[in-house]
């Protein structure tokens, strides 16, 4: 290897387009770091000197490079990510080896790297260079399929299994452009130095096509090439491609336990320009898969946040908060959090007294019952619950027998944060008061906010197919097990949202035949109902229309029973099921199985009435 | 003789054929109960005159005579629209009957009171539709399931009306004035009973409604609260007890009752959608069939030769209803006149 030049003008392009974004992402890291909460920002710091750094380092490698996440989800969607982000990796990383070994003196220069086939000469046919023009070559040709992938899928999503794919805006043209162009251009600038510099199986049959161009325009090549990567990186802050550096930067955030507490917050920013735009969301979101209506989706509302744009203030309530887009997302971004920020602060400053509040004494048990508002108004869920508590042998009282104080959690997902306290509080107090050990509530929105919002020390909290699960194996109930084919679906809050799935399924094959679903609309994956109160923008008809669409889903085996564990999604379901397959909830389906053991009830362990009550 | 089928033996289908019959054409009903009269044939008193709810069956039917045929138990299995410009409907045991003229009356049924499964309908001992006091009326015994004498009755107007979360915005029209009259009409059984209303609105739109409105407060002492249940607890003594805003007053009331009331609301019949599918007609998001000028031509729909009467259009009373038919069967004439020439 010989060298031929250490400078032409074509660099220049790139290093200045280099030197702007390395002062660009240097900055913006800062003030992201910046912006975080004091207390995060030290635990930030802290991570980086332990353990955790590894974790970290193979996560970026895992998904920022390979996108492992990516290929679980969709395996040519994932070879296309992996392709370009790799491929590219590789060629820097092979760029620097190569100057290295063979111009260790040009170290120096950031642009000897990327053009290094220009500046060097092979000087003899060796083994020497021929590994490296084999597998710059290499990986030339993998990230140009990937490219190659990426143009199709831009005029044809359906073919590379996406339904939907984003809309694009100027800066992501330019930068989209300039993506596709950099290695075209940099496979033709190095197939025409070829002859001099050397190549490999590509470079060099390139090399003979594009011969017929005269040498001393073949340095317009390297001009192209170095004006796109020039181009790309002033495109770059603007456009979606700037998840590529942000999403190491969230990984490192994620693994030293930071979440987002408030809008604007270093994490919320990280997570926004982590967002790839990749579109993956708009087909997980039922809102836009079955109600049609894609536009509030995460993605959107993302990029609406990015840009500073007013109509995020709306899209954040059009959500149903279920989840199923931060399972989907391949960058894990907690979209919904982002949408909590929003609704945090744009909620209504807390104007309500709640003093009013009953000061209760229940009085003493070891398991309290939390029926919550919503299993309240579903008596077949609340007598079925009645039936089994009576027969579990456990000393029990229901907590909110005659009136109920709220979770808190409507006032949470509202973003009336001192409200929900003032809930909390007055619940947390009765509870302590009562001596229970184990809390069993009955909605998987109570349970939720009862294990992440309450303090509530030693007392267990339990949803009731958990507490059913242990009363049946431990053989406190009876039950037998009945031929009825059961659908069992996961409610948001208790599956995604609280991790509880073996129980129901345990308490299901315990009285019935548990009937499989598709593994797309299974357990982590599970459908929204539709019925979710945390939407407050979208249309009757359009719940409907993502509740009919579920339920179809749910029922196409034509099941005797969709069995669910939560009152709001039995309601919903209820509404639209019109006879085909009963929708029952857990604890309905397991009484029926033990009928016939049955003891006889016995009087209501409390009955007391606070509220005014006519003559 | 032209041949008419008519959809439906309830108020609207037997005062259309009795028209039709009077005019001269060769009258045919489809009816898919086994018996005639519809909904009101299991009603007791119909307001505002607390007249029989049979006799009024009897004063529609008597007009037919023998001129027409009442299919009963049939369920119509296709509807087509031939080249000659009659209309083929099959029926399962009929054949086809091919008709001139169809006149769609297929009705209403009622909400699903289920559906409501906060109030407890099917679920607790105590809680019944209007229907279902219609049917205790009609056999004289107003009593719980434990057949004691009720002592506090509690009608919950506007069940599955007027509520968006059922899917059913429109007013029924008919549960405020019927809540009325059955809240009168258990005071008249039991004097002594507290009969409460819970209401949203009271729409008493026509002249005697008012009138009745009146009386139930003033002679019967029924208590009419407005605000909307909130939430229904059956007690140990399969009593109602029931938390409800008073929004006048400004107050949640806590009170039990004996038995609760639900006025389910109209929806349409369940075969209207299939009758809707099979003829190409429209409907509105509700379901109910919609004809082609609510002013000018409201009996009639896009389809040549297809009318429309009664409730199957939407909620109607029953002077509603009849006077419905009978501009329904004019139309018909009109309509097999003008083909004739």
């Amino acid at each position: 290897m010989e060298e031929r030049f250490s400078f032409d003008p074509f660099v220049l392009p790139f290093t200045i387009g280099l030197l702007f974004i390395i002062i660009y992402l240097a900055v913006a890291a800062g003030k992201v770091i910046y912006d975080l909460p004091t207390d995060d920002r030290k635990r930030f710091f802290r991570s980086l000197f332990s353990w955790r750094i590894f974790v970290s380092i193979k996560d970026i490698i895992c998904e920022c490079l390979l996108h492992v996440r990516i290929f679980r989800r969709n395996k040519i969607l994932g070879f296309m990510h992996m392709s370009i982000a790799f491929g590219w990796f590789m060629i820097i990383v092979l760029g620097h080896i190569e100057v290295k070994l063979y111009a260790p003196h040009r170290l120096n220069l950031p642009y000897f790297p990327i053009f290094f086939r220009y500046f060097m000469k092979e000087t003899e046919h060796s083994m020497q260079g021929a590994f490296f023009f084999f597998m710059m070559d290499f990986f030339l040709l993998l990230v140009l399929i990937g490219i190659g992938m990426a143009l199709y899928k831009r005029f044809n999503s359906r073919a590379m299994g996406m339904r939907r794919t984003t809309r694009l805006k100027n800066a992501d043209r330019i930068a989209l452009y300039t993506l596709w162009l950099i290695f075209p251009l940099r496979l033709l600038a190095e197939s025409h130095t070829a002859e001099i510099a050397g190549g490999s199986f590509l470079t060099n049959t390139v090399g003979y096509l594009v011969g017929i161009v005269p040498e001393d325009y073949g340095r317009g090549f390297w001009w192209a090439y170095s004006i796109a990567l020039g181009l790309f990186f002033f495109a770059l802050p603007g456009s979606r491609y700037m998840h590529i550096p942000t999403e190491a930067l969230l990984i490192l955030f994620k693994n030293a336990g930071i979440r987002s507490r408030k809008k604007g917050d270093g994490v919320a920013t990280a997570a926004i320009y982590s967002c790839s735009r990749c579109g993956i969301c708009i087909d997980a979101c039922q809102i836009s898969s079955a109600a049609r209506k894609p536009k509030d989706t995460a993605v959107y509302f993302i990029r609406q946040l990015r840009e500073g744009d007013p109509a995020a203030l709306k899209s954040a309530e059009n959500c149903f908060m279920c989840g199923r887009c931060v399972q989907a997302c391949p960058v894990g971004i907690d979209s919904i959090r982002l949408r909590q920020n929003v609704r945090e602060l744009k909620a209504p400053k807390d104007q309500s007294d709640y003093s009013y509040l009953p000061a209760m004494d229940i009085g003493q048990a070891d398991v309290l019952y939390f029926s919550g508002c919503m299993t309240r108004n579903m008596p077949s869920i609340l007598n079925a619950m009645k039936t089994i508590l009576r027969n579990s042998g456990d000393k029990y009282l229901h907590m909110d027998a005659s009136s109920t104080i709220c979770c808190g959690r409507p006032m949470l997902l509202t973003g009336q944060i001192d409200a929900a306290r003032a809930m909390i509080m007055k619940n947390t107090e009765i509870i302590r008061r009562s001596g229970a050990k184990t809390l069993v509530t009955s909605c998987p929105i109570c349970y939720k906010v009862f294990c992440e919002q309450y303090s509530l020390q030693d007392v267990e909290i339990l949803h009731h197919s958990q507490y059913i699960d242990r009363l049946i194996s431990s053989g406190r109930i009876k039950v037998e097990k009945s031929s009825l084919n059961v659908v069992y679906h996961d409610p948001c809050d208790l599956g995604r949202g609280s991790k509880v799935y073996k129980e129901p399924r345990r308490v299901i094959d315990a009285v019935a035949h548990l009937t499989a679903i598709p593994s797309a609309i299974d357990r982590k994956k599970a459908l929204c109902c539709g019925g979710s109160l945390a939407n407050t923008a979208l249309s009757e008809s359009s719940r409907r229309a993502v509740t009919v669409d579920a339920f179809q889903q749910l029922t196409a085996s034509s099941p005797d029973v969709l069995a669910t564990a939560c009152p709001l999604c039995k309601k919903t379901f209820e509404g639209v099921s019109e006879g085909h397959s009963a929708v029952k909830d857990i604890a309905q389906v397991v009484v029926e199985a033990m009928e016939k053991n049955l003891s006889s009830p016995c009087e209501e362990s409390i009955e007391k009435s606070t509220a005014h009550t006519i003559a | 003789m032209k041949n008419v089928v008519i959809i439906g033996a309830g108020v609207a289908g037997l005062t259309a054929a009795a028209r039709l019959k009077d005019i001269g054409y060769n009258v045919t009903i489809i009816e898919k109960k086994t018996y005639d009269g519809g909904n009101v044939a299991s009603w007791d008193r119909l307001f505002p005159d607390s007249r029989r709810a049979s006799r009024l069956i009897d004063d529609v039917r008597r007009p037919l005579g023998e001129g027409v045929t009442i299919h009963y138990d049939q369920r119509i299995t296709s509807l087509v629209k031939m080249k000659d410009g009659r209309i083929g409907v099959g029926t399962e045991s009929l054949g086809i009957i091919h008709a001139d003229a169809l006149l769609v009356a297929s009705g209403f049924s009622l909400f699903d009171a289920h559906l409501k499964e906060e109030y407890g309908y099917g679920i607790y001992d105590n809680v019944y539709t209007q229907a279902d006091l219609e049917s205790m009326f009609s056999s004289g015994k107003v009593l719980t399931r434990s057949g004691d004498i009720p002592r506090r009755i509690g009608f919950v107007h506007c069940v599955g009306s007027r509520d968006e979360k059922v899917g059913n915005r429109y007013c029924s029209k008919v549960c405020c004035v019927t809540a009325v009259k059955q809240a009168s009409e258990i005071k008249q059984l039991y004097p002594d009973a507290q009969v409460y209303c819970f209401y949203m609105d009271l729409r008493m739109f026509e002249l005697p409604y008012e009138d009745m409105y009146f009386n139930a407060q003033k002679l019967y002492g029924v208590r009419f609260i407005r605000g909307r249940l909130c939430e229904a607890a059956e007690k140990m003594d399969k009593s109602v007890i029931l938390k409800v805003e008073d929004t006048l007053a400004g107050q949640t009331l806590n009170l039990s009752v004996d038995m609760l009331v639900l006025m389910a609301g109209m929806r349409p019949a369940s075969d209207t959608a299939r009758i809707a599918t099979m003829l190409g007609l429209h409907c509105n998001k509700e379901g109910f069939l919609t004809p082609v000028d609510i002013f000018s031509r409201g009996n009639e729909t896009e389809v040549d030769g297809v009318f429309l009467a009664g409730t199957c259009t939407g909620p109607k009373t029953i002077p509603q209803t009849i006077a419905d038919a009978r501009s329904a069967a004019i139309r018909i004439d009109e309509y097999l006149k003008k083909r004739k020439k």
